[in-house]
């Protein structure tokens, strides 16, 4: 460490750094040093003094009364910055805890405020959000319904084109099926287009007897002498729309059996209710 | 107008009652060092409004950063005119302030030039006779610049045409004298 001889403190002290310390102008290095030599130096630290004690009692030879009025301002700011601080009236007497004095943040209330709209806005979303989720989910359902019923009304449209078709195509003939001993009423309309292979029957027209759970009846093609199985069918007590059976191409006849339920490999030509010819 | 009655205090309690941040100190911080400090800002700013506001700008900069005052390395007066005048610097330097006056530039020119040969030709304006038979004008045209206007040693070196050097001992030669006064 530096040994500062008598001599030396004195130059320092003549070098009139003290004075511009004193006054503020000094770089923030020298500051330091000014204070870490007062520190050591007790003839440096009474040299500061007395150029602080005389600079204050230069001030106040120039001293300039402020406005009467600027007392009652300034004493209020500063008192409603103390109001601001701490809310308590009665300061604990000895103190000793460093106050250290948090820089306000500047217009604190406005993010108080704008926090509280934010909250707001948030709670409001949220409900308009839930809301809007639940018609959501309304019209969602209403969209699946309609789109059901929609395609049930496409298939029922098609299966009239379909229909109307065997009345306006050359190539459907129709042929009745009469009734055989064992059921002289019963009656069967069967249209067939050889041509597109389709046949169907009318189940409107139909007059047979209503078929029980275990039983169902059998609609056959003898083609060649030999039956061609085209599908089962029930005689229900709704039975209106006509009924698109198996294709074929080749038919000279058909007739209907009564059948097990889900139909027989082979006719039983006793239960045989109606036949036709071309 | 009757003056009301003035809080004084003794540096040391004035201290602890700021520290303890008692409301009887805002008043006597008031009452002891507005006049002293007011006088520093107004030789600095001349507009009186703005003046005016960096006085309570200043009382409440003490008050907001008095924790950075330490007893130890000065006196409280020397802090807090430190304070004062570093606002005042900042606007008279600011962009603000020098927009609002642009018009009156010239003006505050002619007025400033006026004021220095005041404080150099013209010992009255220091108000003390005294003091000013114990300053010579140069001592105290560098005590004016320093200390009222704002300038730093540097730029007072620059004005007066002399070689820093000179500025320090001159400057030191001067609060010298200021002791010698007000001892």
């Amino acid at each position: 460490m530096r040994i500062w001889k008598v001599e030396d403190i004195k130059a320092y002290i003549e070098s009139g750094i003290l004075e511009l310390y004193v006054l503020g102008d000094v770089s923030p290095e020298e500051k330091l040093q000014v204070e870490a030599m007062a520190a050591k130096h007790p003839a440096i630290k009474a040299e500061l003094d007395e150029i602080e004690r005389s600079m204050e009692a230069y001030a106040l030879e120039n001293a300039v009364e402020p406005a009467e009025h600027l007392r009652d301002r300034i004493l209020n700011s500063l008192v409603t910055n103390l109001a601001d601080d701490r809310t308590f009236d009665k300061a604990p007497e000895e103190r000793v805890a460093k106050v250290v004095t948090m820089e306000r943040p500047k217009g604190g209330n406005f993010y108080k405020y704008a926090f509280a709209a934010c909250l707001t806005l948030l709670l409001v979303s949220v409900a308009a959000l839930v809301s809007t989720y639940n018609k959501l989910q309304d019209s969602n359902t209403q969209i699946a319904s309609l789109r059901s019923s929609n395609s049930q009304f496409a298939k029922v449209a098609s299966f009239t084109e379909d229909t109307l078709e065997v009345l306006r195509g050359a190539s459907f003939k129709t042929l009745t099926l009469r009734g055989t001993p064992k059921s002289p009423q019963s009656q069967l309309i069967v249209a067939w287009s050889p041509k597109k292979k389709q046949v169907w029957i009318d189940m409107r027209s139909m007059k047979m007897a209503a078929n029980d759970q275990a039983h169902q009846y059998q609609l056959w093609a003898l083609v060649g002498g030999k039956p061609v199985s085209l599908g089962v069918f029930d005689k229900t007590a709704d039975s209106t729309n006509m009924q698109k059976m198996a294709p074929t191409a080749y038919a000279d006849a058909f007739a209907v059996t009564l059948e097990p339920r889900g139909g027989s490999v082979s006719p039983t030509m006793d239960q045989m209710m109606v036949i036709g010819k071309f | 107008m009757s003056k009301k009655r003035k809080i004084s205090l003794s540096e040391d309690e004035l201290v602890r009652a700021l520290r303890n941040r008692e409301k009887i100190a805002i008043e006597a911080l008031y009452d002891m060092y507005s006049s002293s400090l007011y006088g520093v800002i107004s030789r600095i700013i001349t507009d009186t409004a703005t003046a005016e506001d960096l006085l309570q700008e200043t009382f409440l900069k003490i008050w907001n950063s008095f924790s950075g005052y330490d007893a130890g390395k000065g006196r409280l007066f020397t802090w807090m005119v430190n304070i004062a005048r570093n606002l005042a610097i900042d606007k008279i330097r600011s962009k603000d302030f020098k927009n609002q006056n642009k018009n009156q530039d010239l003006e505050n020119n002619v007025t400033f030039i006026d004021e220095r040969k005041n404080t150099v030709y013209n010992p009255e304006l220091l108000g003390v006779k005294e003091l000013v038979e114990t300053l010579k004008p140069e001592q105290k045209a560098i005590i004016e610049l320093v200390y009222f206007k704002g300038y730093t040693h540097v730029e007072a070196a620059d004005e007066l045409g002399v070689p820093l050097g000179t500025i320090k001992t001159r400057l030191r030669m001067a609060i010298m004298l200021l002791r010698r006064h007000f001892n």
